[in-house]
């Protein structure tokens, strides 16, 4: 009965993470272990005792600050110092600053929807087609979750109980390839539609949107640097992160206003109670997953179709592109790492990090997928286009996403070379 | 009038949760500055963990009250009006089952009634039960940890008390999940 429970709340719209709980409970019920009952409480208390998870409020804390400290436009500017003179430089300019972003905030949706406000509209009125201004935008987005800091590495390395920081690390490689691969379509599409001109900017004018860009770049040398070499945790690097933000804002670029914090506070906390409290429901729904023995029973099927490791992620990856359709990023993560990640590590010795890099990048896809795709609903939103076009000139990165994915798959060391 | 209630709590919750992040932040500033003089503070990290777990569970109270958690809404996104606000008061009797077997789950782990029947000397209690949370602590700050743990009740308690106000069918202005 359990996972008729379990699909019928979570297609009812009940909360995700009181669907894990609920199924939980019926599960414990249903075995007649009620004895697990006095432990329910402590259990879903104890799956928040870990440190790696303090990185979680502390990134989002970043990018609220980032946000409202006027950072977004000054990246922007800086893109356009570097990429701005080729055809169609408004397009890599959008992807560059996607990665400077990236750098920065850690969560796919936040950074379309920052990106979307703000420079779909520049890139309508120098004559791009909306749709490809968004799914430009809505792909940049992507690279948040892949190239370090990234809350779902932070989930991901919480679940899988290997290090964030080197989880970080595996992503650097990967967030390269990503973007070189949207670059690539990027000059595609631009050949094709004949992307408006560039036009490079005039040194004295480069000079200073680098100057006002440099403190901004503080925050990703904090983060990679601290973490590169030992000197901070992630989760220390996270605090780091939000102070250098905090000042920047406030007194570099005098826009923050101090008495926002409050506003930006509440935001932070919202919106990392709601990730924070699926992984404590995900505690207690380990009972289900560790009692009926799903790893050890869907391993036995796998491992009888195919024993080679990139078969087995190349199954995953089809499988778990048709999960992100429904169920997306963060959610889809904490669901799927305990039951697949005992598969990969125990029956086809696969590197954590290497799975945890193909996962995360796979399931953030999902994000940009319909029918649930909150990513493109935001990119929709945010840039006043409908959804549909958005996805007609967005196929193109999703299957430069898919072959980066084959790659990931294919080649460990992508992502265990820098660790 | 109950929903007022739901709402005035949220809003607590919210802002609750709010100050726990700024604790929570302001504590590992603490820890990165007192470690590099070479001083650091051995209770800071378990402070901040449970700062984080309280602001956790205060907000995912909130978030039941503004209809705002993480949830799959392909279906109710799909059917009519009608079939939709069938649909939410599932939802609602669902959370609220949940609520009320979380308050069940406080009443078993906690036992107030046997604590009391004890005249709360915990050792009793501990001698009749075979029940330690009260003697359980934390591993630096030198609290029991049931102080910790109680935010368990605050949060079943403020997850019935939202579904409850949901179900008797409150004028909400239902948000999309995100």
């Amino acid at each position: 009965m359990s996972p008729v429970v379990f699909l019928a709340a979570l297609f009812l719209s009940v909360p995700v993470a009181i669907v894990l709980a609920v199924t939980a409970i019926w599960y414990v019920w249903e075995s007649g272990n009620t004895v697990l009952y006095d432990s329910f409480a402590q259990k879903m208390f104890a799956g928040l005792e870990n440190y790696g998870l303090l990185a979680i409020p502390l990134f989002m804390l970043t990018g609220e600050l980032m946000n409202e400290g006027g950072m977004t436009k000054r990246l922007i500017n800086m893109a356009r110092v570097f990429v701005g003179g080729f055809r169609g430089g408004l397009a890599y300019i959008n992807l560059l600053a996607n990665m400077f972003m990236a750098a920065i905030i850690g969560s796919a949706t936040a950074q379309i929807a920052v990106m979307s406000r703000a420079i779909v509209p520049a890139m309508e009125s120098e004559g791009y087609d909306k749709g490809v201004a968004a799914a430009t935008t809505a792909a940049g987005g992507l690279l948040a979750p892949v190239i370090p800091p990234s809350m779902m590495f932070v989930i991901f390395g919480v679940l899988a109980q290997v290090p964030i920081g080197e989880m970080f690390l595996a992503g650097i490689i990967p967030g390269i390839l990503l973007t070189l691969s949207f670059a690539l379509v990027i000059t595609l599409i631009g050949w094709q539609q004949q992307f408006p001109k560039g036009a490079w900017m005039a040194m004295p004018e480069a000079l200073l949107a680098l100057r006002d860009a440099l403190p901004a770049l503080l925050i990703p040398l904090a983060i990679i640097g601290g973490i590169l070499f030992g000197i901070a945790t992630p989760t220390e690097s996270a605090a780091i992160a939000s102070l250098i933000a905090f000042l920047v804002g406030w007194l570099v670029y005098g826009e923050l206003k101090p008495q926002h914090l409050g506003e930006m506070f509440k935001r932070t906390a919202v919106n990392a109670s709601m990730i924070v409290f699926m992984i404590s429901a995900a505690s207690v729904f380990g009972w289900v997953i560790i009692y009926e023995e799903i790893p050890q029973k869907l391993a036995a099927l796998i491992t009888s179709v195919t024993s080679d490791p990139f078969m087995f992620l190349l199954i995953v990856n089809a499988a778990l592109l048709l999960v992100g359709m429904v169920i997306d990023g963060i959610a889809a993560i904490i669901l799927i790492t305990p039951i697949l990640l005992p598969i990969a590590t125990g029956s086809y010795d696969i590197s954590p990090y290497q799975f945890g890099v193909v996962v995360c990048l796979n399931l953030v896809l999902g994000l940009l997928t319909p029918p649930v795709g909150i990513g493109l609903y935001i990119a929709s939103s945010m840039s006043d286009t409908p959804p549909g076009a958005i996805l007609k000139a967005l196929w193109p990165f999703l299957v430069a996403v898919a072959l980066v994915l084959i790659l990931l798959s294919y080649f460990p060391s992508l992502s265990t070379a820098l660790i | 009038m109950l929903f007022r209630i739901s709402a005035f709590w949220a809003r607590i919750e919210l802002g609750a949760a709010a100050l726990l992040a700024v604790t929570v932040t302001l504590l590992i500033l603490l820890n990165v500055l007192t470690r590099n003089i070479g001083s650091a503070l051995y209770w800071v990290d378990e402070l901040a963990i449970y700062a984080m777990a309280w602001m956790t569970f205060l907000g995912a109270s909130a978030a039941l009250h503004h209809r705002n958690s993480v949830a799959i809404t392909l279906l109710p996104d799909a059917v009519s009006p009608g079939a939709r606000f069938v649909m939410r008061k599932i939802v609602d009797i669902v959370v609220l089952a949940f609520a009320l077997c979380m308050l069940w789950f406080c009443w078993r782990w906690f036992m107030p009634l046997g604590l009391a029947r004890s005249g709360f000397d915990v050792m009793a209690f501990q001698g009749s039960t075979f029940n330690f949370i009260y003697a359980e602590p934390t591993l630096t700050l030198g609290l029991p940890k049931y102080l910790f743990w109680s935010v368990m009740w605050l949060f079943a308690l403020g997850a019935t008390l939202h579904s409850l106000a949901h179900l008797s069918g409150a004028p909400t202005a239902p948000k999309d999940a995100t």
